[in-house]
């Protein structure tokens, strides 16, 4: 196994796709369909990476980020926020948020496991 | 008249009391009491005159004052209703006239005027009332308009934000399992399965470049798009474009090539777009080229970056040029609608090239090919 990798997100048809794609490049996925869980799994699992959906309800992926942030048990995990909603400065404020990456979707499946990888060697 | 009065041949005289007060005293004179009528003053008597003329002379002026035809009266007519013998000259008459009649003329005219000056002001006063009134109705109906406009803006924006979001969720999920199916992640594929997925997997690719392409009009539209200022290497960014587009030259059966001069190194600018506008120059540049090359050079010239992308296509005729660059227009290329697309991509290059603080620049000749330089500045450059 070459990591642990959470993936926060709400839809199902993008989680199953992200799964598949990181279970098939050889990685051990752990997913949250929301932002409470998610963060509470990241504190119980301390995952290598978390792929964080910004469009999640209730507690949106700029929420997630900054909680995840303030957490000095799990601050050091890189994040790497994936969305849709690529308006308005998304990108800058996911940087801001404490995001480590930027992944616009639709993702790009020949070159999504690269800009994935590039974050876990970062660590 | 002084004369006769101090040599004795007249009793008294009536005269102007200035007048008499001022020569009185030359003639040894003394003044009597002022009479204020002397219109109603007929006779007179010194105080020692005999009492009997006065009575007689009573009597004969009551006699005579009950005719009207008496002398008395004929006296009294000459006197009083006689015509003044005095007469102006004729040409002061004429003179005075002319007066008369100028100044009453002036006089009427002046009345006649001020009553217009009067009028006309009372209904510039009326005309500036209605303006006022006009202007704050005015300036209510802008300031709502304008609420409107920015309210229906904010809808827009957000509107395209959902949109985006919307049309992308189904977008990750047609490109992304096409892709991995592609990747043989899923499992093999044979050849007629292949030949369908790419199909199944260009055509998203394309309707995600064009949503890609209407949002980022839009966002430039509204002002709302913002670029980066990053170090970069223009190098690794001009080589993966090359990179990128090699298939689709290849598909043409085209020769791409890139010849990137030394001094090009790290540049500071928005990495996303420039690589979108060399991606979209390259992209057009193959569209437009049945056969020939495509080719893109990069240097430094006096102080400016120029990425120039020739190719042997069409060309563009001279009077299209002007057109070239206008959102939502593509060139009638003979053959219409030979080629797809938004016509937003020239568009777009050019007002990001300008947020860039650069420019879009073309040289073509119909029928022999084009060439489309991005120039950007080179002082953000780093040694």
């Amino acid at each position: 196994m070459k990591g642990n990798i959470l993936v926060i997100e709400d839809n199902e048809q993008n989680l199953y796709l992200v799964r598949f794609i990181l279970e098939k490049n050889g990685y051990q996925v752990h997913a949250a369909m929301d932002g409470k869980t998610g963060i509470d799994m990241a504190v119980q699992l301390k995952p290598d990476l978390i792929l964080l959906d910004i469009q999640l309800p209730v507690m949106d992926g700029y929420a997630v980020a900054r909680n995840l942030r303030a957490n000095p048990q799990i601050s050091g995990i890189p994040i790497v926020a994936v969305t849709s909603h690529a308006m308005f400065g998304d990108r800058d404020k996911a940087m801001e948020v404490g995001c480590n990456g930027y992944i616009e979707k639709p993702i790009n499946p020949d070159t999504f496991m690269e800009e994935v990888e590039l974050h876990l060697l970062k660590q | 008249m002084f004369e006769m009065v101090a040599r004795g041949d007249a009793d008294a005289a009536v005269t102007n009391q200035f007048y008499g007060a001022m020569h009185a005293r030359k003639y040894d004179l003394v003044d009597t009491a002022v009479v204020f009528e002397p219109s109603a003053l007929f006779f007179a008597a010194p105080k020692n005159a005999s009492p009997e003329l006065l009575d007689a002379i009573d009597r004969h002026l009551s006699i005579l004052k009950k005719d009207t035809r008496s002398a008395y009266y004929a006296i009294l007519k000459r006197w009083t209703s006689e015509e003044v013998r005095f007469k102006f000259p004729a040409w002061l008459q004429i003179v005075f006239l002319i007066v008369g009649v100028v100044l009453l003329t002036s006089l009427a005219g002046s009345f006649v005027l001020k009553r217009q000056v009067n009028a006309r002001t009372f209904e510039l006063k009326k005309i500036n009332r209605e303006m006022e009134e006009r202007i704050i109705d005015r300036t209510a109906e802008l300031a709502l308009a304008m609420e409107k406009a920015q309210a229906a803006d904010r809808i827009k924006s957000a509107f395209l934000a959902t949109m985006s979001h919307e049309l992308r969720t189904p977008l990750n999920s047609i490109i992304g399992f096409t892709g991995i199916l592609l990747q043989r992640l899923g499992g093999p594929l044979n050849e007629e399965q292949e030949k369908q997925l790419k199909m199944v997997y260009n055509s998203a690719k394309h309707l995600l470049n064009l949503i890609n392409d209407v949002l980022d009009i839009s966002k430039i539209e509204a002002g709302q798009l913002n670029v980066a200022s990053e170090t970069f290497n223009l190098r690794d960014a001009v080589e993966k474009v090359i990179k990128t587009s090699q298939p689709l030259a290849d598909n043409k059966g085209l020769k791409l090539s890139a010849e990137i001069a030394p001094e090009i190194g790290t540049i500071r600018s928005d990495r996303r777009r420039v690589e979108q506008i060399l991606l979209n120059l390259l992209s057009n540049a193959i569209k437009f080229t049945e056969q020939g090359y495509v080719r893109m050079t990069c240097e430094v010239r006096s102080d400016k970056i120029v990425i120039a992308v020739s190719d042997s296509g069409i060309g563009i005729k001279p009077e299209d040029l002007g057109i070239l660059f206008n959102a939502f227009q593509q060139i009638e290329s003979g053959i219409t609608r030979k080629y797809d697309g938004t016509g937003l991509g020239l568009s777009i290059c050019k007002q990001l090239a300008n947020l860039l603080g650069g420019k879009i620049e073309v040289e073509s000749e119909w029928g022999r090919g084009s060439t489309f330089s991005l120039i950007l500045p080179l002082e953000g450059e780093k040694a």
